[in-house]
C-alpha cells in the first residue's frame, strides 16, 4: 500500500530526496565536519526553519484541506516547546544545583535540593514553590509525553466543543482565536507557574550533553528537525491522498454534502484537527531548544495569524506549498527584519527596511490572496501540468 | 406491508411562518412516489426534516422496522439508516475526480478510522464502475467532476445516491435543467432503483412527473392536499384551485 | 496702714491685668519660669492664659516658641523673638513687632521639648480654628482629622459655633463626631456619636469605626473573665496550627520548635570527624538521617530537643486563641461594630452600583468598537480584522487634529466628523480595491483584511513613532460625577455612553427608517432576492463597509480621549469586538448591544472577583466566550429560518 501510495504521489518522493540531499549537504558543509562554510548560528536558523515548516504543513492540512481556518496552532507549537523546556530548564538548573550544592559539608536533602532549584528557576516570579504542572518536569519521558499529549487533548476537547456546536468558517477562526489569546494571557501571568513573561530560558543547553559543542548539538537538532519534518510529510501526504483526502476535502467544499453521505464530519474535523495539533506540538518541541528561550509572545495570536500567511503565501492544499512558504518568508522575514536588505534611498526618504518590511509583507500578502490565491506553489502547477 | 418510513403530524415553524402543517406521509419499502406542489408548499423543508437537517416543532418521524425515531438523529446517523438525499442543486466534490465522489458515497463504514485504513478492493472498484455505467459516466471516472456539464452532475449525484445503497432514496428536482433524452434516462434510472427500495422525488415537471407513471403525493401549505394517481390528483379541483388560483393571481 | 497698701497695689494689680495685662509680655513675665523652662505638665497654665487671653499676636508667638525661636533676655528677664538678617541678630518686640538690635546682649534660648512642642501645636490649632482665614482654618481641621486625639475635642468643639463658613462647620461637626466617638467622656456620648456616623461611607469614617473596633490578638489556657472578647479563634479555620504554635512560643508559653534549617546548623555546629552523632556525614542527605543524628545530640544535651508533631498539636490544642478589643467597653464596640455593619452593607450596594456604571462604560466602548464590524460582518458576511487599525486611525486623526487646532473643544468637533470621513473614504477604498474581490471567501478576506491590518500598524509606526500619544479632552470633560464616597464616573466615560447611545439611536434610525437601511436589511437577510429586485449590492456593501468603517473612526476618536493613542492600540480592542460581535449574534444592532453589555459586565464581574489579576479575569472571560458559544452558536440574538440554516 505504501508503494502504491508512494508512487501516486511523486511530489513526496521529490520532496524527500529533497530534504535528504539539503540535510546532508547542510551537516557537511557545517562545523562539525570542520569546513565550517555554515556557521553553527545559521545552522540553528535552518533547522529552526524546518520546524516551521513542519507546523505550516500542519497548518495546510487543516486549512488548505479540511478548510477549517485554525488561529491556534501556533499555540499548540507554544505548548509543545513549553512541555520540552520544563525538562530541559529543570534538568539543567538540577544540574547546577547540585554542583553547588556537592560543595556543601553535609549532603543535601531531597526537599534542600527542589527548593534550590524551585529559587533558581521561580526567583524571578518572587516565588520558589513548584507548580502542580511541573510534577514531572524531572522527567523527561513524561514531558515529552506531555509534548504530544498537551496540545492533543487540548485540541481534542476544543474541537469537540466547537464542532459539536457546528461552529464554522470566520466564527471558528475567531474562536480559536480566542483560544490562543485565553493561552497566552494565561501564560503572561507571574502564577500562571511557567514564570510569566520571562518565560523559559537556557533550552539551548542540552543536559547531560554540557561538554557537547553547540556546533555538534545543533547539527543534532538540525537532523532530526529534518527527519521530523520528513515523516510528517510522509504521514500527512498519505493521510490527505487517500480516501481519508477525499473526505477531508470534501467537508472543506460542502460540509453539509459530506454530512448527508453519511460521514460524521465532526469526527473528522477532530481527527484533523488534533493530529495536526500534535504534529505542531512536535515542531515545536524541536523549535525551541534551537531557539533557546520561549515566552508567552511566540503564543500570542498574531503569531497563528503569520502561520496562515506563510501557508497562504506558499501556496494551500499541496504540502510542498506549505514548506515553501515558511522557508521563504520566515527567511525573508529575519533577512529584512535583521538588516540583511539594503536600505533605498529615494532621495527625500531612505526606506529602512526594518521598519517597512512589515508594510511590505502586508502588502503583498493582499496581492498573493486577490491575485495568486494559489501561491508560490501554484507556480509548480504552469511547469508541471498534469494530464487530464 | 409495514410502512419504512411515517411521518405523523409534523409541524415546523421559521419564524411565525409555518413551513409545514400537521403533515403525514407515509412510504412503503418499494415504491416511487413524486411529491408535487407550488413554491412554499413545504417541499425542501419535509425533506429536510427527514434527513435531520432541521428540528421539527412538534410530530415524529418513524423509520424502518424497528420503528426508530429519526428525529434525536444527526444527519449523519440518518445517512447511515439508508437515507439518501439528492439536493436540488447539483451538489457534487467539483475538485475531486468522478471516481473519488463515487467512491465516497459508495457503502463502506463511515468511522474516521476505517476510512484512514481503508484500502481499494475490486469489488469495491467493480461496484464504482457499475454505478458509472448504469448513469453513463463509466468514461469520464477520472474527469474532475468540476469539469462535468450540468446533466452529468444531475446523474452522478444520482449515482452517488445509488452509490449508498440507500433504502429510501429522496431526489429533488433531478430533471432540473435536462434535455429531453437525459430525462427519459433519469426516468429509466430512478424507475429502476424503485424496483428494489422507496425512492421520492420532488418535482415541478408535470411532464416529468407523468413518465414517472406513480403515485402522486399534493403538497400545498405544508400539508398533504391529495394523494393518488397523477390523473386522479390533477382532476382533484383543490388541487386545481391550487394550482390555478396561484397562477391567476 | 500696709493692708490699705496692700489693697491698692492688688486694685492696681488688678486694674493693670484688665487694663495693662493686655500685653502679651505681661502675660508670659507672669509665667517667666514656665515659658523659659517649659516642661510638659507646667506649660497647660501658660497655654491656657494665652488662649483665654484671646490676643491676636499669641498666635504668632506660640508659632514661634514651636519652632525653637523665642529667646529671653538674661537683663531684664523679657521674651523676644529673635530673627537673624545678614549675619545680625535681630529681636522683635513680641506685642509692638518693633525690631531692636540684639547687640551684645546676654539672651538665653528658649528650647521646649518634643512634648513641649505638641502641646503648643495642640494650641496653635485651637487658635487656627478661629483664625479669621479661612484657608488656616481649613488647614486646622486637616490636621486634626490626620492625626486625631483627645485633646482636640474641646477646642473643636468650641470652635463650631463660631464658624461662619457652612461647609467648613458641616466638616467640623463631622470631625467632632469622630473624635466624640474615639475619645468621648462617658459609654453613652460615644455611643450616640457612633450611631450618629452609621450612615457615612467616607473612608475616614471606617477608620475610626474600625480604630474603635481594633483587636489584640491574645492566648491563654482558659478564655478571660474580664475583658472585652472579640472573638474565638478556630485552629485551621482563623488560624492554621503552625502560626498558633508561633504564638504560643512568642508568649513563651510553648517551646520553640527546631526548624530543618535549626537542626542543618546543629549537625554543622557539632560534626565530628566523618559523622554526626553517630551517623555518618555521608548518609545525612535525607531529613530521616539528619533528625536521627539531631536526636542523638540532643540526648547528649548538646542541641535543645526537637519538638514533636504531637506535642505541638497538645500545646496547641491545650490554648485558647482569641481577640480581644482594645476598647474596654463592649457596649462601644458593639454599637460600632453595628454601625460598620451597616456602613460596610452599603459601601458593598455602592460598589456594586459603582461597578456596575463601570461594567456600563466599559460595554459602550465595547459597543462603540464593535457595532462598525458587526455591520458589516452582518451585511456582507466578511470579519474585517483591519477594524482595529480602523480605531487607530481615528484616534490618530484626532491626534494631529489637536496639533493644529488648539482649543480641545473645537479641535474635538472638528475630529469627530473628520475621523468618521477619513476613515469612510479608506473603507470604501478597501472595500473596493480588495473586498469587492473576494466575497464567498471569507477566510480570504479574514486573511487579507489582516494583511492590510499589519501593513497600516506599521505604517502608523513609522509615521507617529512608537510611543503614545496624548489625545487631550477638553476640559468640560475632566473630573467625575461624584454620588458618595464610593460611586463616582468621570465625565469621559459619561461622554462615552452618550456617544454611544447616540449611535445606537443613529444607526438604528438609518437602518429602519432610510431607504439605504432598508436595502441594507434586504441585502443582509437575502442578497439574491435583493439583487433581484434593482437593489445594488455593490453599491450597498460599499455604503455599508464605509459606515462601518466610519463608525470605527469615531470610536477611535472617542477611545484615544481615555487611553493612549498607539499604533496597537486598534489591536488591543480587534478581538474583544469580535467577541461582541460573535457573542452578540451576527446581524442586528441590539445583538452587538447585548454582545457588548454582557461582555463589559462579565468582564467588569471577573476583575471584581479577582480584582488583583486583570489578565486571569481576560483569560476566563474568554474561556466563558467558547463556552458560551457552546450553547448558543449564533449569540445572544440570532436570526432564525431559512435564511439562517445555510
Amino acid at each position: 500500500m505504501r508503494k502504491t501510495f508512494l508512487s501516486q504521489n511523486p511530489s513526496v518522493l521529490i520532496f524527500i530526496a529533497l530534504l535528504a540531499v539539503f540535510t546532508i549537504v547542510v551537516t557537511l558543509l557545517s562545523e562539525v565536519t570542520g569546513v565550517g562554510l555554515i556557521s553553527t548560528s545559521f545552522v540553528k536558523t535552518l533547522g529552526k526553519t524546518l520546524c516551521l515548516s513542519l507546523v505550516a504543513i500542519a497548518m495546510d492540512v487543516v486549512w488548505g484541506y479540511c478548510g477549517i481556518l485554525s488561529l491556534g496552532h501556533f499555540a499548540f507549537f507554544g505548548i509543545g516547546g513549553y512541555a520540552i523546556g520544563m525538562w530541559l530548564m529543570y534538568a539543567r538548573t538540577e544540574g547546577i544545583v547540585m554542583t553547588s550544592l556537592a560543595s556543601q559539608p553535609l549532603p543535601p536533602t531531597p526537599a534542600e535540593i527542589s527548593d534550590a532549584i524551585g529559587n533558581q528557576i521561580f526567583g524571578v516570579v518572587g516565588s520558589s514553590e513548584f507548580p502542580l504542572i511541573w510534577a514531572f518536569a524531572d522527567n523527561l519521558f513524561v514531558q515529552l509525553l506531555m509534548v504530544v499529549l498537551v496540545p492533543g487533548l487540548l485540541a481534542l476537547v476544543f474541537g469537540w466543543l466547537a464542532f459539536r456546536s457546528r461552529v464554522t468558517g470566520v466564527y471558528l477562526s475567531i474562536l480559536t482565536q480566542a483560544m490562543t489569546l485565553a493561552l497566552a494571557l494565561y501564560l503572561f501571568q507571574n502564577d500562571s507557574g511557567l514564570r510569566g513573561n520571562n518565560g523559559l530560558s537556557g533550552l539551548q543547553n542540552i543536559p547531560g550533553f554540557e561538554e557537547t559543542s553547540q556546533a555538534k548539538v545543533s547539527i543534532a537538532f538540525f537532523i532530526a528537525s529534518a527527519f521530523a519534518l520528513g515523516a510528517a510529510y510522509i504521514g500527512f501526504a498519505w493521510i490527505v491522498s487517500g480516501k481519508m483526502g477525499s473526505i477531508v476535502q470534501g467537508i472543506r467544499d460542502n460540509e453539509a454534502r459530506v454530512r448527508f453521505l453519511g460521514y460524521h464530519v465532526e469526527s473528522y474535523k477532530l481527527f484533523i484537527f488534533t493530529t495536526t495539533a500534535v504534529a505542531a506540538g512536535i515542531a515545536g518541541a524541536l523549535y525551541y531548544p534551537q531557539a533557546g528561550i520561549i515566552n508567552p509572545g511566540e503564543v500570542a495570536p498574531i503569531a497563528s495569524i503569520y502561520l496562515a500567511v506563510w501557508v497562504a503565501i506558499g501556496g494551500r492544499g499541496r504540502l510542498y506549498g506549505a514548506v515553501i512558504g515558511a522557508v521563504f518568508v520566515s527567511l525573508l522575514s529575519s533577512w529584512f527584519t535583521g538588516g540583511g536588505a539594503p536600505n533605498v534611498n529615494l532621495g527625500f526618504y531612505t526606506i529602512q527596511w526594518t521598519d517597512w518590511w512589515l508594510v511590505l509583507l502586508g502588502m503583498s500578502f493582499v496581492a498573493v490572496t486577490l491575485y495568486f490565491p494559489k501561491g508560490i506553489g501554484g507556480l509548480f502547477d504552469y511547469l508541471v501540468r498534469k494530464p487530464s | 406491508m409495514s410502512m419504512l418510513l411515517e411521518v405523523n403530524g409534523v409541524s415546523v415553524t421559521f419564524d411565525g411562518f409555518r413551513a409545514i402543517n400537521n403533515l403525514s406521509i407515509n412510504f412503503a419499502p418499494t415504491e416511487l412516489r413524486a411529491i408535487i406542489g407550488p413554491n412554499g408548499a413545504g417541499k425542501t423543508t419535509f425533506m429536510d426534516i427527514v434527513t435531520g437537517k432541521t428540528k421539527p416543532d412538534e410530530g415524529t418521524v418513524i423509520w424502518g422496522e424497528r420503528n426508530i425515531s429519526l428525529l434525536g438523529m444527526s444527519e449523519s446517523q440518518i445517512a447511515r439508516e439508508g437515507i439518501g438525499r439528492k439536493f436540488q442543486k447539483p451538489t457534487v466534490f467539483e475538485a475531486q475526480t468522478v471516481r473519488q465522489n463515487l467512491a465516497m458515497a459508495l457503502k463502506t463504514p463511515r468511522g474516521p478510522f476505517s476510512v484512514l485504513m481503508h484500502k481499494k478492493t475490486k469489488a469495491n472498484g467493480a461496484r464504482i464502475e457499475a454505478v458509472a455505467e448504469q448513469i453513463g459516466l463509466a468514461d469520464s471516472l477520472t474527469r474532475s467532476a468540476g469539469e462535468l456539464s450540468h446533466g452529468q452532475k444531475q446523474w452522478l449525484e444520482i449515482g452517488m445516491l445509488l452509490a449508498q445503497e440507500p433504502r429510501l432514496m429522496l431526489v429533488d428536482e433531478p430533471a432540473a435543467g435536462m434535455t429531453p433524452e437525459e430525462r427519459e434516462k433519469t426516468t429509466d434510472i430512478l424507475r429502476e432503483a424503485a424496483k428494489t427500495r422507496a425512492v421520492v422525488v420532488v418535482e415541478h415537471d408535470m411532464e416529468f412527473v407523468r413518465r414517472l407513471n406513480c403515485k402522486v403525493t399534493v403538497l400545498h401549505e405544508g400539508s398533504v392536499l391529495a394523494e393518488g394517481s397523477l390523473d386522479h390528483v390533477t382532476s382533484d379541483q383543490t388541487v386545481i384551485d391550487v394550482y390555478l388560483g396561484r397562477s391567476h393571481a | 496702714m500696709f493692708r490699705l497698701f496692700s489693697l491698692a497695689v492688688s486694685f492696681w494689680l488688678l486694674l493693670s491685668s484688665s487694663l495693662f495685662a493686655q500685653s502679651l509680655q505681661d502675660i508670659l513675665q507672669t509665667h517667666a519660669a514656665e515659658v523659659a523652662k517649659p516642661s510638659r505638665s507646667s506649660v497647660s497654665v501658660v497655654l491656657d492664659d494665652l488662649v483665654a487671653s484671646g490676643l491676636p499676636q499669641a498666635l504668632p508667638f506660640l508659632e514661634a516658641w514651636r519652632d525653637r525661636e523665642i529667646v529671653q533676655r538674661e537683663s531684664d528677664g523679657l521674651f523676644f523673638r529673635s530673627t537673624e538678617t545678614a549675619g545680625e541678630v535681630q529681636l522683635l518686640d513680641l506685642d509692638s513687632g518693633e525690631m531692636i538690635a540684639a547687640g551684645d546682649q546676654d539672651l538665653q534660648k528658649v528650647r521646649p521639648n518634643g512634648g513641649v512642642r505638641r502641646a503648643i501645636g495642640d494650641a496653635l490649632v485651637q487658635f487656627q480654628l478661629s483664625d479669621p482665614d479661612i484657608i488656616k482654618r481649613q488647614a486646622a481641621v486637616d490636621a486634626i482629622a490626620r492625626s486625631m486625639d483627645a485633646s482636640q475635642l474641646g477646642p473643636l468643639q468650641a470652635s463650631v459655633a463660631g464658624e461662619t463658613d457652612a461647609n467648613l462647620k458641616r466638616v467640623k461637626q463631622r470631625l467632632a463626631g469622630m473624635l466624640v466617638a474615639t475619645f468621648g467622656e462617658t459609654p453613652q456620648d460615644r455611643i450616640a456619636a457612633i450611631e450618629e456616623l452609621s450612615g457615612d461611607l467616607s473612608v475616614d469614617t471606617r477608620a475610626v469605626l474600625n480604630t474603635i473596633l481594633a483587636t489584640n490578638s491574645a492566648v491563654s489556657e482558659t478564655l478571660p473573665e474580664e475583658g472585652n472578647l472579640a472573638k474565638v479563634l478556630t485552629i485551621g479555620e482563623d488560624i492554621s496550627p503552625e502560626d498558633a504554635y508561633s504564638r504560643l512560643v512568642a508568649e513563651n508559653l510553648a517551646p520553640a520548635p527546631v526548624s530543618k534549617v535549626a537542626i542543618r546548623d546543629a549537625l554543622l555546629a557539632h560534626m565530628d570527624g566523618g559523622s554526626v552523632g553517630g551517623v555518618p556525614v555521608s548518609e545525612l542527605g535525607s531529613d530521616v538521617t539528619r533528625a536521627r543524628a539531631y536526636d542523638r545530640l540532643a540526648e547528649d544535651g548538646l542541641v535543645p530537643p526537637r519538638v514533636s508533631e504531637a506535642a505541638r498539636t497538645e500545646a496547641v490544642a491545650a490554648h485558647k486563641f482569641y481577640l480581644e478589643y482594645v476598647e474596654s467597653d463592649p457596649s462601644v464596640t458593639d454599637a460600632a461594630r453595628a454601625a460598620l455593619n451597616g456602613i460596610e452593607t452599603s459601601v458593598a450596594l455602592s460598589q456594586t452600583v459603582d461597578l456596575g456604571l463601570d461594567a456600563l462604560s466599559l460595554a459602550s466602548i465595547y459597543f462603540l468598537a464593535a457595532i462598525g464590524l458587526a455591520i458589516t460582518f452582518g451585511v456582507m458576511g466578511v470579519i474585517n480584522m483591519a477594524h482595529g487599525e480602523f480605531i487607530m486611525m481615528g484616534a490618530y486623526t484626532g491626534y494631529v487634529v489637536q496639533q493644529f487646532v488648539p482649543d480641545y473643544t473645537v479641535s474635538i468637533i472638528i475630529a469627530l466628523p473628520l475621523a468618521f470621513a477619513i476613515t469612510f473614504a479608506a473603507g470604501v477604498a478597501m472595500e473596493r480595491l480588495v473586498i469587492r474581490h473576494l466575497y464567498h471567501r471569507p477566510l480570504e478576506t479574514l486573511l487579507a483584511t489582516f494583511g492590510i491590518s499589519i501593513a497600516l500598524q506599521q505604517l502608523a509606526k513609522n509615521i507617529f513613532g512608537t510611543q503614545a500619544r496624548p489625545l487631550t479632552s477638553p476640559e468640560w470633560l475632566d473630573g467625575a460625577l461624584v454620588f458618595n464616597d464610593v460611586i463616582a464616573i468621570s465625565y469621559i466615560r459619561i461622554a462615552i455612553f452618550v456617544l454611544a447611545l447616540l449611535f445606537l439611536m443613529v444607526i438604528l434610525f438609518v437602518l429602519k427608517r432610510t431607504r439605504l437601511g432598508l436595502e441594507v436589511r434586504a441585502v443582509t437577510q437575502n442578497p439574491g432576492m435583493a439583487a433581484s429586485m434593482g437593489i445594488n449590492p455593490d453599491r450597498i456593501n460599499m455604503m455599508t463597509f464605509g459606515l462601518g468603517s466610519g463608525i470605527a473612526g469615531i470610536a477611535g476618536v472617542a477611545i484615544g480621549l481615555y487611553a493612549k493613542v498607539t499604533s496597537e492600540m486598534g489591536a488591543d480592542y480587534i478581538v474583544q469586538s469580535f467577541m461582541t460581535v460573535v457573542v452578540g449574534g451576527v446581524g442586528n444592532v441590539w445583538g452587538t448591544l447585548a454582545g457588548a453589555s454582557l461582555i463589559g459586565f462579565l468582564q467588569k464581574g471577573i476583575e471584581w472577583l479577582n480584582p488583583s489579576n486583570t489578565l486571569a479575569a481576560q483569560t476566563y472571560m474568554i474561556l466563558f466566550i467558547i463556552l458560551f458559544i457552546q450553547f448558543r452558536p449564533k449569540g445572544i440574538v440570532a436570526l432564525k429560518g431559512r435564511a439562517a440554516a445555510d
